[in-house]
C-alpha cells in the first residue's frame, strides 16, 4: 500500500507503532488532560509511557518526527491546539520547507 | 414515503469552522470561498429539508485506533459537538433522525452490511462543517440529522464500490421509510489535500475541478478507481472523496448540477462543493 512517493499510508505498521503516542494526544481531547500536559509535559508524556524518542518529538514539537514514529495528523494535532501551531508551518515541517516558501510552492499562496 | 430532495457534495475542513468562530469569514483569505456557498444556503433554504443525512468521517475525535468502525451509523436523540482540543465551539446540539436511522440500519443488515449502531455519540468537525456552510449559524438547525461515519483515517479504508452500495440501500430505506419527511443527502470531504509526509500540502486543482464536473456525470469513473488511486490523486486525506459516492448513488442515475464552488486553498485544501438534484 505504501508505494506512493513521500505519502504514508495510515496502515497497520503505523497505527502498532504509534498507538501510545495517539492515545496520549487523544486524552487531550480533554481540559483536564490539557492542564496537566501543560503543567508538566514530561510526567503527562511518562505517565502514557512514551518511549524517549517519542517523548523527544512531542516535546520539541517535532512534527515530522512525530509521523515518522506512527503518530497520526489527527491525534497530534490536539497537540498543536495546546500552543497553538497552526496546520500550515506543521505541513511546513513536514515537507521539510521554510513556511513561507511551502504557503507558496505548495499552497500557491502569497 | 419519504422524498430525496436532493444531494450535496462538500468539503468539511475544520478551518473552516475556526474561521466562522474567529470572524474571519469576510477577510480576504476567506470571503471567496463563504461567498461560493451562497447559492448552496439559498438553495437549501428554498427546498426546506426536514433532515440532513449526513456522511463523514470522524478525525480521532468520537472514535480513537482502539475501535475503528468501516462504517457507523447514529442512532441518537441527540448529538453533541466534539471539543476537539480547542475548547468547546458555539454550536448548537444536532438533534437526531431516530426513526429514519433505525430503519436505514434494519435495511443494511438486510442487504449485508454490518453498520456499527451507535446510540450515544459526539460529532465533530466532519458533520457540523457541512451543517454550518448550508444552514449557517441558528438557534436551532432546522433539521435533524442521519450521521453515517465512514472510516477513512485507518487503512483498510473501505472501497469506493462499497461507498457507492451502501448509497443504494440509503436511497431505497428513505423511500421505504413511512412519512413524508423531505430528505437531503450530504457526502462530504475532500477535496484534494495531504497533511502527512513529505507530500504534505499537496493540491491538485485540475483533479478537483475535474471532480466537480465529473461528479454528476462521470461517476463511474470514481466508482471504479481504486483507494491507491484516490490518494495518488487527491492526496492522502483526499481520499475522503470517496464518501461523496455514497450521496452519489443514492440520487439517479442522471442529475441536474443545480450550483458548483471550488476554492483553495481553505487552509491546506482544495475546498468547494456541488449541489444535485435528480432529473
Amino acid at each position: 500500500m505504501s508505494t506512493i512517493p513521500e505519502t504514508p499510508l495510515y496502515d497497520r505498521a503505523g497505527s502498532i507503532r504509534g498507538y501510545r503516542m495517539n492515545k496520549m494526544a487523544m486524552s487531550l481531547g480533554i481540559p483536564a488532560n490539557r492542564e496537566a500536559f501543560k503543567a508538566d509535559e514530561a510526567a503527562f508524556l511518562d505517565s502514557h509511557g512514551l518511549s524517549e524518542a517519542e517523548k523527544t518529538a512531542v516535546m520539541t514539537r517535532d512534527w515530522h518526527e512525530m509521523v515518522a514514529l506512527g503518530g497520526n495528523l489527527f491525534f497530534i494535532l490536539k497537540i498543536s491546539a495546546i500552543d497553538p501551531t497552526p496546520m500550515t508551518r506543521i505541513g511546513a515541517a513536514q515537507a521539510g520547507m521554510d513556511h513561507d516558501l511551502f504557503l507558496q510552492q505548495r499552497l500557491g499562496k502569497l | 414515503m419519504a422524498k430525496i430532495i436532493g444531494g450535496v457534495g462538500t468539503s468539511h475542513v475544520p478551518s473552516i469552522g475556526a474561521a466562522l468562530d474567529k470572524g474571519l469569514a469576510d477577510t480576504p483569505d476567506w470571503k471567496p470561498f463563504f461567498d461560493g456557498y451562497i447559492p448552496g444556503k439559498q438553495w437549501m433554504a428554498d427546498m426546506k429539508p426536514d433532515i440532513a443525512v449526513v456522511i463523514f468521517n470522524d478525525h480521532g475525535n468520537s472514535f480513537f485506533l482502539d475501535r475503528v468502525p468501516t462504517f457507523a451509523v447514529g442512532v441518537a436523540e441527540t448529538y453533541h459537538p466534539v471539543d476537539e482540543g480547542w475548547g468547546p465551539r458555539n454550536v448548537p446540539d444536532f438533534k437526531g433522525a431516530q426513526d429514519l436511522s433505525w430503519h436505514f440500519v434494519d435495511q443494511l443488515v438486510e442487504r449485508h452490511f454490518d453498520p456499527l449502531v451507535c446510540r450515544e455519540i459526539d460529532v465533530d468537525h466532519g458533520l457540523q462543517v457541512p451543517m454550518e456552510l448550508f444552514f449557517g449559524h441558528p438557534e436551532a438547525w432546522p433539521v435533524k440529522v442521519l450521521p453515517i461515519w465512514v472510516n477513512t483515517i485507518q487503512f483498510p479504508i473501505p472501497t469506493p464500490q462499497r461507498c457507492w452500495d451502501m448509497g443504494k440501500v440509503l436511497r431505497d430505506a428513505i423511500e421505504s421509510f413511512p412519512g413524508d419527511e423531505r430528505v437531503v443527502i450530504m457526502g462530504t470531504g475532500g477535496l484534494s489535500h495531504q497533511l502527512q509526509g513529505s507530500r504534505a500540502g499537496f493540491i491538485n486543482r485540475t483533479a478537483d475541478e475535474a471532480w466537480l464536473n465529473g461528479i454528476a456525470d462521470n461517476y463511474d469513473h470514481y466508482r471504479n478507481m481504486t483507494r491507491e488511486e484516490y490518494v495518488e490523486e487527491f492526496g492522502s486525506e483526499g481520499a475522503e472523496l470517496i464518501m461523496w459516492l455514497v450521496m452519489r448513488a443514492a440520487m439517479n442515475d442522471k442529475v441536474t448540477l443545480k450550483h458548483r464552488h471550488y476554492h483553495a486553498p481553505a487552509s491546506m485544501t482544495g475546498a468547494g462543493m456541488v449541489v444535485l438534484e435528480n432529473a
